[in-house]
């Protein structure tokens, strides 16, 4: 449930509680039963109700104000209906709500301070006092009907009555001696929780705790003296009761109080600052000094001057009448200054340590921003690195076939005149050979470095190029379709280094490469058949291949099974 | 024939070999204008075209060439192999290849007979 949510929830809860108490007063009134019993419970009802609101009213309370006001509402159900005098709702409504009275209460004192339980136990424990609740008032819900039992005070029976009854006294006392039980369990729980806490947590512990042990004291006794039969400290119990039901409340506000004093206004500031967006510093600021028209100005030392949130220059020369300028940080070297009314001078302290937890926010937040750009250029500087390479590799290549090529090819047709003069044959055989293999060897490596059906054809073409050079059947399935540059680089490469590692170290007995367009992606899959298990090693050549792609702003996904082939998907983002 | 390569030497050394063969070498080219120059002068029956020149493609060029009254044959040279250009590569209708390392004057004439 969101916050406000829980807000509303409270408060109909309040409402429901204080028209069960106006009636429960309204209807004791006209019983006669005026007097200073009557004001106390009144008045005690009225400020739980506002403590459960004001609890509500705290940042991080609205949960515990919930469970506080289901607790004040059971009660009121409770108190109201004990002796309501004909109706039977009343009175099924009473009788649920005196079972569940205890459960409610052990809600509220364990889930505090943050409105949740903690832990199996916790919520086991609530569990049986719910059955322990639901049996004991139980046997009335089905069994009571008036007259049938003396002491029992309502004058009807609940809607479940089931027309028929026994004495049921003895399950009563039974859900009892379970309560004690549960209530010694509770109490061992709440002593092991206080002596647990550290001594800044004890603090906060403290209300609650010892508003808890004087309501416990107050329930066993009364429970003892309901079992042994006694009448007399019956109405000085009453009265107890009734002050719990302000206390334990109180209490709980008071802790929570006490949570929020520890934190303080600078607290607040530094959790607010923590969640603050750009330009959100200076008017969380504003609020926690409670100064609206404070300023913040920013000291950059390069520049020599204040500049705002915004980085715009501030003019501190340039202060109206009435506002001052406290500068924070060492004597001489400001980090930062507060622009405020002069009548805040009184708070120097504050206002240091509150510009030095914005200053300290801004400063995060231009640290995060100054990352982020680096992390920007790092990834362009790496495209751009890169698309160098590859341009370089392109004017290598060009260079090649320009040069050494040329000269050798000009030698080829030299020897082939040399061969019509009649010269030596068998060394002219010899040399022509070494010639030729010298042009191999020089177009594989010029190929290798740049092939020039990528430039001129496309991917395609060059992936089918490279798969009929292979030495197992690859299939290729890829259209003729042109790409950006570096893109068809980065996907030529990944393919002729898969294929070459399938060459190397698969086994394959065949493999295929499929080439297609996805939203706007190029995805470039090479699979074979072969024994798998390939890891991308550093320094390996699908590791250079994993950086290579993610120059290009992609990732690389390899799935090698041992046994199971490998398949290396790639995709690559290609414009539109 | 006329030949038409941006390498002086390798054209020096291909009209004198063809030449030798047998082969009537009219004329030379650097570059793609000169080639289309000298083949409309000399109206060669065949001109040997690189693929690569430096001011325009030999493929540009051929196709210009294929555009004049007494269209020569072409045959494109390279110092790259045919699987450089690939399968699909779109050579000029009624073209022939021939990779410069397999220029030979019997290589020429069976290109130039069955091409």
């Amino acid at each position: 449930m969101t916050a406000a949510r829980l807000r509303a929830a409270v408060l109909a809860l309040a409402a429901l509680t204080l028209a069960l108490w106006v009636t429960d007063v309204v209807r004791q009134l006209q019983g006669g039963s005026a007097g200073a019993g009557l004001v106390f419970y009144a008045v005690a009802g009225v400020a739980a109700v506002a403590v459960a609101l004001a609890v509500a009213r705290q940042r991080g309370g609205e949960r515990m104000a919930l469970v506080i006001a289901v607790w004040l509402c059971v009660s009121a159900l409770d108190d109201l209906a004990v002796d309501w005098p004909v109706s039977r709702s009343a009175t099924t409504a009473w009788m649920l709500a005196h079972g569940l009275a205890p459960s409610a209460f052990a809600v509220m004192v364990l889930a505090y301070p943050s409105g949740r339980l903690r832990g199996r136990g916790e919520r086991l424990l609530v569990a049986l006092a719910v059955l322990a609740g639901l049996v004991w008032m139980g046997a009335p819900l089905l069994f009571f009907r008036p007259g049938g039992c003396a002491t029992c005070a309502p004058r009807v029976s609940s809607w479940l009555y089931t027309g028929t009854t026994f004495d049921y006294l003895p399950v009563g006392q039974a859900s009892w001696v379970a309560f004690i039980a549960l209530g010694l369990v509770f109490v061992v729980l709440l002593v092991g929780r206080l002596r647990a806490a550290p001594p800044g947590a004890r603090v906060t512990l403290l209300p609650l705790g010892l508003a808890v042990f004087f309501a416990a004291a107050e329930f066993i006794a009364q429970r003892v003296v309901w079992l042994g039969g006694w009448a007399g400290p019956v109405a000085a119990l009453d009265w107890i009761d009734r002050a719990n039901a302000l206390l334990l409340p109180l209490a709980i506000f008071l802790g929570l109080a006490a949570i929020r004093r520890r934190r303080g206004p600078l607290g607040d500031l530094v959790v607010e600052l923590g969640r603050a967006g750009p330009g959100q510093v200076q008017p969380a600021l504003a609020r926690s000094i409670g100064d609206s028209t404070l300023e913040l100005a920013l000291w950059i030392p390069d520049r020599g001057e204040f500049v705002d949130e915004a980085g715009m220059p501030i003019d501190t020369s340039a202060i109206p009448r009435g506002r001052v300028l406290t500068a924070i940080g060492p004597p001489g070297e400001p980090v930062a200054a507060l622009i405020h009314d002069e009548r805040l001078l009184g708070q120097r302290p504050l206002l240091e340590a509150a510009g030095s937890a914005a200053r300290l926010a801004l400063e995060n937040t231009r640290l995060q921003a100054e990352l982020r750009a680096q992390l920007a250029e790092l990834r362009s500087s790496r495209a751009r690195i890169v698309e160098a390479a590859d341009a370089e590799r392109r004017r290598v290549e060009r260079d090649l076939h320009d040069g050494a090529q040329q000269r050798l090819l000009a030698l080829g047709l030299a020897l082939q005149l040399l061969r019509e003069r009649n010269a030596d044959p068998e060394l002219l055989g010899q040399a022509e050979a070494e010639l030729q293999t010298a042009l191999r060897e020089l177009r594989d490596l010029a190929r290798g470095i740049h092939p020039t059906i990528l430039t001129e054809q496309g991917l395609g073409p060059a992936v089918r190029s490279l798969a009929d050079r292979a030495a197992i059947p690859i299939t290729v399935e890829a259209g003729d379709e042109r790409y950006p540059a570096a893109i068809e680089t980065a996907a030529y490469f990944v393919v002729a280094e898969a294929l070459n590692n399938v060459a190397k170290h698969a086994a394959a007995r065949s493999a295929a490469v499929t080439i297609d367009r996805r939203n706007g992606r190029l995805r470039v899959e090479v699979s074979d058949d072969g024994c798998g298990g390939a890891v991308a090693s550093a320094g390996g050549g699908l590791q250079g291949l994993a950086d290579r792609v993610a120059a290009a702003g992609a990732s690389l996904t390899l799935t090698s099974e041992p046994g199971a082939g490998t398949t290396l998907e790639v995709e690559l983002p290609c414009g539109s | 024939m006329l030949i038409v390569d941006d390498h002086p030497s390798f054209r020096r050394l291909a009209t004198r070999l063809l030449r030798e063969a047998g082969f009537a070498v009219v004329g030379e080219a650097a570059d793609g204008d000169g080639a289309v120059r000298e083949a409309e002068r000399l109206c060669p029956d065949v001109v040997l075209l690189d693929v690569v020149l430096p001011d325009r493609s030999g493929l540009a060029v051929a196709r210009e060439l294929a555009l004049l009254r007494d269209a020569p044959r072409v045959v494109l040279i390279s110092s790259r192999g045919r699987s450089d250009f690939g399968d699909s590569f779109a050579w000029p209708p009624g073209c022939s290849f021939l990779p410069k390392h397999e220029l030979t004057a019997a290589r020429l004439r069976d290109a130039l007979q069955h091409g």
